[in-house]
């Protein structure tokens, strides 16, 4: 369980808001970027929720900024130490977030929608998948 | 590149975060407890964001600053490498004058200083004899009122601030501030400085370190001056050095004088083996002072030598005469040298004065500290405050520093690290690392080299200079002179065009301008009368030297440089006893026998080693091992200083060849820790040479290494025909000069790959693979390789620490990863001798010629990595693919498909492939090789690899990735020579050049087609990526035959 139901729906569904707002360094990085505290509070110095299980949730958040504790958050990505997975090179070739991250705006919590395993990979660095792409299907591309 | 430090608390996953352990103990508390026990039977990872991202950072993405190494006094331009927050690598800074882009192994271990697991947490004060953690505010009221104390009672006088050596603003700082408080300058002191070198220069030319153009010179004479070793600095005379080599038609011939061949000795053309202390009469000899004949009678060297010798020099058009001091009459000799410089015209020509080293200006000498020592032995000290030295153990123990300490009622040490020194402390105030803080260096007149924070500080430590600033305040004698916030505001306010200028300045790393006082000489103390080494009694003289990766022993608790094995020796976390093969064999020792060297301050037994580069009258032992207080890693091996008699040079500095001592058999045994197999090539032509006048006449001189006496005679003399060649040298000298064996075909491949992957693999796809060149990929279109010119490489092993620190290679050496082995009595070492070495690239290091170190007697280093064959004999043999050759040329190790067969290592013709055995990278095992936190000093591009998977180099292919998703980012094609290797980029002689052979544009290219090009093993049809340039050897014009 997350230590704040953050809701992905919310956000990206309702709000339309865009992926690289928070995970701002997915397309320049490896790393997708995790938003720090400081960007949620942005805009939730102002913005409070309008249902109270929301409003709840966001007065946990501001808890933590008060503290200046970062979130705590629970992983549900993980690729092996063994793999390298350049967000940004995936990014800028058009696959879209939900390409790997299935649904993101319809989930209430995260979870993982792809197998994230080698061959769900290759399928698609081979041109498998619609719309297809193609990319390098050498293993030093990644494994290094 | 950041301007300035924002350094942030490092982010994103949290290893050391809420273990699982900790979070159910948390969800216990709750009342669905036994239910949520069920479901989260998963390890929970936790993922933490910054509280606030911070200005200018990318996570993922590097953050680059530009800062000072402090690791020696030469003050190198580094570019220090951040990755979310944390320093991850260092690499020379192209623009810095001193060091151009180049940094040594000691520049690259900073780091492992930085992250050292035994540094200070915090302040420290002395209570009841015992060391006790406080926190700094009662520090820095601790400090400011043994200040007020000890001026209220009128002893300002008899303070002593020790500092160690350094150029730029501080000194001067120093200086006013100990001056507010009525206490006398400090002592600037470097234990590894040659001070009567430094005295002499000051006396003959003005400066202390005038600059030595190899270029100008013909013919280089190093008396016992190891420029590549350990005398001066380091970087840039290698890299002159090199450059002057390279050039091979007007490079200078080196013959190195002295008792024992050092780095810089192995790296002569001619080494004269003479007694130690009998330099000046070679000195003589040269200046026409003293006749040939009573020349070899003093120094054990045939007069014919000599005489040829001397024939040379005079004859030589421009010539440079360099002395290192060691002997009681060091003084003389260096004034003596530099007067022969005088009259051979050399001084402007190639010992240029003008474009002096600032860097060793000033300093104490060790005589001052002797004579401090008196002092605080007699009660005449009342307070003694340290920074950055260790006196305790850099001094002769015969000095007795250590002791007199005692006597000092308080002591002060701003020490990083516990040492000798600061263990004796009684308040410790531990300094920043100089990546952590802020400063300035002086290299070469007229340029300031700016030292800036890289992180934010690993642990609860403060810069000194911060600390100075904090206790004056604290003062009110001085508070009102001290109004700035910190040293930065301080530095600010006198940096020429202030903030601004700085914030300018601080991207290059460089300013133009000097920000430190104008600096006298020290003069000389009054130094104690020597004894000549004749008068002392012993059966073999004894020389101590420093050890080149070690230094005075400041590097000793860095398990790099404890690890990578000696560039001479290849003795790694031991000490040994160097002596001649001839005299070991008379007195019956093998390598690892027992000795005792006994003089008149003490007895030490160690292992003796079989060294020919040892003149047959000598033991030899070098320093920097065998602290007692100084960290986990630093009690490998034995202090030589230990046993040293104190003995002084006319200029104060230590004579490190002062004495004879007794050398007797001890009985017993220890193993040789060492990674080297055989120091001979038995003519397998691994390391090349060709000498020169072969190389200018075109003719094929392919000197393939012989493989014992007999050869080397077979093979004397450049004329001797092809044909005779006793190894392989007749098919060799066919092909010279370039021969087409190394042409790069894009994507050539094994026969493995071609047939697992390539376009036999499926007859129906339209898709040929990656490994056709017209893929849409591209991928073969390229094929990484590496040329090493072995007229450059000087086996420093800057390139090995390089690899270390970029790969995430482990150590194996330290005496807990295997227990109860104890091959020299310390325990270090154990797993070296069950050839567990982690390495990815060594430095081979092959002896020619006369086993007892005789006329004929030389040396090659071969840097040693993955030769990524076109077709390679491991790729076959691997049951699971995990080794196979990608389409750009690497041989790929896959660590995931890895199941530890081993079969490739056994296969591997060049042994460059390394089993994990036992975990090193994983925290949970015992043999984990990264203590917190010197695990934060892992590249987050590289895996850190587990047990029982094989790992060798990759060619950096992390690197090659990165710039290619550079380029992708950028929309462009790879720029010729747009990146390079950790161990090319590192390199002081330039001597490893990487980059695409297939492309014409690239640097490689050009150098793989050189005459002097040629593969090893190439008679096995490997097809190797890697292009080794041979060896240049220059054999004296005076002597037939002679090398």
């Amino acid at each position: 369980m997350q230590p704040v139901a953050f809701r992905h729906t919310i956000h990206v569904d309702t709000l339309k808001m865009n992926c690289l707002y928070c995970h701002f360094s997915a397309n320049k990085s490896f790393d997708p970027g995790l938003p720090a505290v400081g960007t949620c509070m942005g805009c939730h110095t102002v913005v409070s929720g309008a249902s109270p299980g929301n409003k709840a949730e966001i007065q946990k958040l501001a808890a933590y900024w008060n503290k200046k504790e970062p979130v705590p958050w629970v992983r549900i990505h993980k690729l092996p130490e063994y793999v390298h997975f350049p967000h940004m090179r995936h990014v800028n070739a058009g696959v879209t977030c939900q390409t790997c991250h299935g649904q993101i705006q319809n989930m209430k919590q995260v979870y993982q929608a792809s197998s994230l395993n080698m061959g769900w990979c290759i399928n698609c660095h081979i041109g498998q998948t619609n719309p297809p792409f193609r990319a390098r299907y050498d293993c030093s591309s990644c494994h290094y | 590149m950041s301007t300035e430090q924002e350094a942030s608390p490092p982010t994103g996953t949290a290893p050391h975060g809420v273990k699982r352990r900790e979070f159910l103990k948390v969800l216990g508390v709750g009342t669905a407890a036994t239910t949520m026990l069920g479901c989260a039977s998963e390890k929970v990872e936790r993922l933490i964001p910054y509280l606030v991202s911070p200005d200018q950072t990318v996570p993922g993405v590097s953050t680059y600053y530009a800062t000072t190494c402090r690791e020696c006094s030469a003050a190198c331009g580094v570019i220090a490498e951040t990755r979310d927050g944390r320093t991850i690598k260092l690499e020379g800074n192209p623009d810095h004058p001193v060091n151009r882009g180049a940094l040594c192994a000691r520049g690259q271990a900073a780091l492992q200083g930085l992250y050292n697991p035994d540094r200070y947490r915090g302040p420290m004060v002395r209570r009841n004899g015992r060391l006790e953690s406080v926190v700094w505010d009662e520090a820095l009221q601790i400090f400011a009122q043994k200040l007020g104390e000890t001026r209220s009672r009128g002893g300002a006088g008899n303070t002593v601030f020790i500092n160690q050596h350094e150029s730029g603003s501080f000194p001067g700082f120093l200086d006013t501030w100990l001056a507010g408080f009525g206490m006398p300058a400090h002592l600037s002191y470097d234990a590894g400085a040659d001070h009567a070198v430094i005295a002499a220069n000051l006396q003959s030319y003005g400066v202390a370190w005038p600059r030595l153009d190899f270029h100008a010179a013909r013919l280089v004479v190093s008396i016992g001056a190891d420029f590549l070793d350990s005398w001066g600095a380091l970087v840039p005379q290698q890299l002159d050095f090199a450059d002057s080599r390279a050039d091979h038609d007007n490079a200078p011939r080196l013959i190195y004088v002295g008792p024992r061949r050092s780095l810089t000795g192995l790296n002569a053309d001619q080494w004269i083996d003479c007694r130690p202390g009998s330099e000046m009469s070679i000195v003589r000899m040269l200046a026409g002072q003293l006749p040939v004949e009573a020349a070899a009678q003093a120094t054990g060297v045939s007069a014919s030598v000599l005489d040829a010798f001397g024939r040379e020099f005079t004859a030589s058009t421009s010539s440079m005469v360099i002395v290192g001091g060691g002997g009681v009459d060091g003084l003389e000799v260096a004034l003596a040298a530099n007067a022969l410089n005088q009259s051979h015209g050399n001084v402007g020509v190639t010992i240029k004065p003008n474009e002096g080293h600032l860097g060793f200006d000033r300093m104490a000498a060790p005589a001052e500290l002797r004579a401090l020592a008196e002092r605080m032995n007699s009660g005449g000290v009342s307070l003694l405050m340290v920074r950055g030295a260790n006196p305790a153990f850099t001094l002769p123990k015969s000095v007795g520093f250590g002791g007199a300490m005692a006597k000092v009622p308080f002591k002060v040490s701003f020490s990083s690290y516990p040492d000798e020194t600061s263990e004796l402390a009684d308040l410790i105030l531990p300094d920043h690392h100089p990546l952590e803080q802020w400063g300035d260096a002086e290299p070469v007149r007229g340029t300031i080299s700016l030292q800036q924070p890289t992180m934010d500080p690993v642990f609860d430590t403060r810069a000194t200079s911060d600390v100075l600033i904090a206790a004056a305040k604290k003062d009110p004698g001085s508070a009102a002179r001290y109004a700035m916030a910190d040293y930065r505001s301080w530095l600010i306010s006198r940096f020429p065009g202030g903030a601004a200028g700085l914030a300018t300045a601080l991207p290059r790393g460089i300013a133009s301008g000097s920000l430190g006082e104008p600096t006298t000489a020290r003069p000389v103390p009054p130094v104690r009368a020597a004894t000549p080494i004749e008068q002392s009694s012993g059966n073999m003289y004894l020389v101590v030297y420093p050890h080149p990766l070690l230094g005075d022993g400041r590097g000793a608790n860095k398990p790099w440089l404890q690890e990578i094995p000696d560039p001479v020796t290849k003795i790694c976390w031991q000490t040994v006893a160097e002596m001649n093969p001839a005299t070991a064999e008379k007195m019956g020792l093998s390598n690892g026998d027992l000795v005792t060297v006994q003089t008149s301050a003490g007895t030490l037994t160690l292992p003796v080693l079989r060294y020919p580069g040892t003149q047959r009258d000598t033991v030899a032992i070098g320093t920097g091992r065998g602290h007692t207080h100084a960290g986990r890693y630093a009690k490998a091996g034995f202090n030589p200083l230990e046993i040293l008699p104190l003995a002084e040079d006319r200029a104060g500095g230590v004579a490190f060849v002062s004495t004879k001592a007794n050398v007797s058999k001890a009985g017993g045994y220890a193993q040789i820790v060492t990674t080297e197999g055989s120091a001979r090539q038995h003519g397998r032509g691994i390391g090349q040479a060709i000498a020169i006048a072969d190389l200018q006449g075109g003719r094929p001189g392919h000197d393939t290494g012989a493989s014992n006496v007999a050869e080397v005679a077979a093979n004397a003399g450049p004329e001797a025909p092809a044909g005779e060649h006793p190894e392989g040298g007749a098919e060799h000298s066919e092909e010279m000069p370039g021969d087409a064996s190394h042409q790069f075909l894009p994507g050539l491949r094994s026969p493995v790959a071609n047939d697992a992957q390539g376009e036999q693999g499926d007859p129906r796809s339209k898709d040929n693979g990656m490994y056709d060149p017209n893929h849409w990929s591209g991928m073969a279109k390229r094929r990484w390789a590496m040329t090493v010119d072995l007229s450059r490489c000087t086996g420093c092993a800057a390139c090995v620490s390089a690899c270390y620190a970029e790969n995430n290679i482990p150590t194996v050496g330290a005496d807990w990863q295997v227990g109860k082995v104890l091959p020299d009595r310390t325990g270090f070492g154990a797993n070296l001798l069950r050839s567990r070495e982690m390495a990815w690239i060594r430095i081979e290091r092959y002896y020619e010629g006369g086993e007892d170190g005789g006329a004929d007697f030389d040396t090659r280093f071969v840097p040693m990595m993955c030769q990524h064959c076109g077709n390679a004999p491991c790729e076959p043999v691997c049951p699971v693919y995990a080794t196979y050759h990608s389409p750009d040329g690497l041989n790929v190790q896959v660590y995931n498909r890895c199941v530890g067969t081993r079969y490739c290592s056994n296969n591997c013709p060049y042994k460059v492939r390394y089993f994990n055995w036992f975990g090193y990278g994983e925290p949970a095992r015992s043999q984990y090789a990264f203590p917190e936190p010197l695990n934060w000093q892992l590249n987050p591009d590289v895996t850190v690899r587990g047990k029982g998977v094989m790992e060798k180099c990759s060619f950096c292919v992390q690197r090659i990735r990165e710039t290619e998703d550079r380029a992708a980012a950028e929309k462009r094609p790879l720029k010729p020579d747009e990146f390079t290797t950790a161990c090319a980029a590192g390199c002081p002689s330039r001597a490893i050049v990487f980059g695409d052979a297939a492309d014409e544009s690239w640097t490689v290219t050009q150098l793989a087609k050189d005459a002097r090009a040629y593969h090893v093993f190439e008679e096995l049809n490997t097809f190797t990526a890697v292009v080794y340039l041979k060896k240049v050897t220059h054999p004296s014009p005076t002597i037939a035959g002679g090398t």
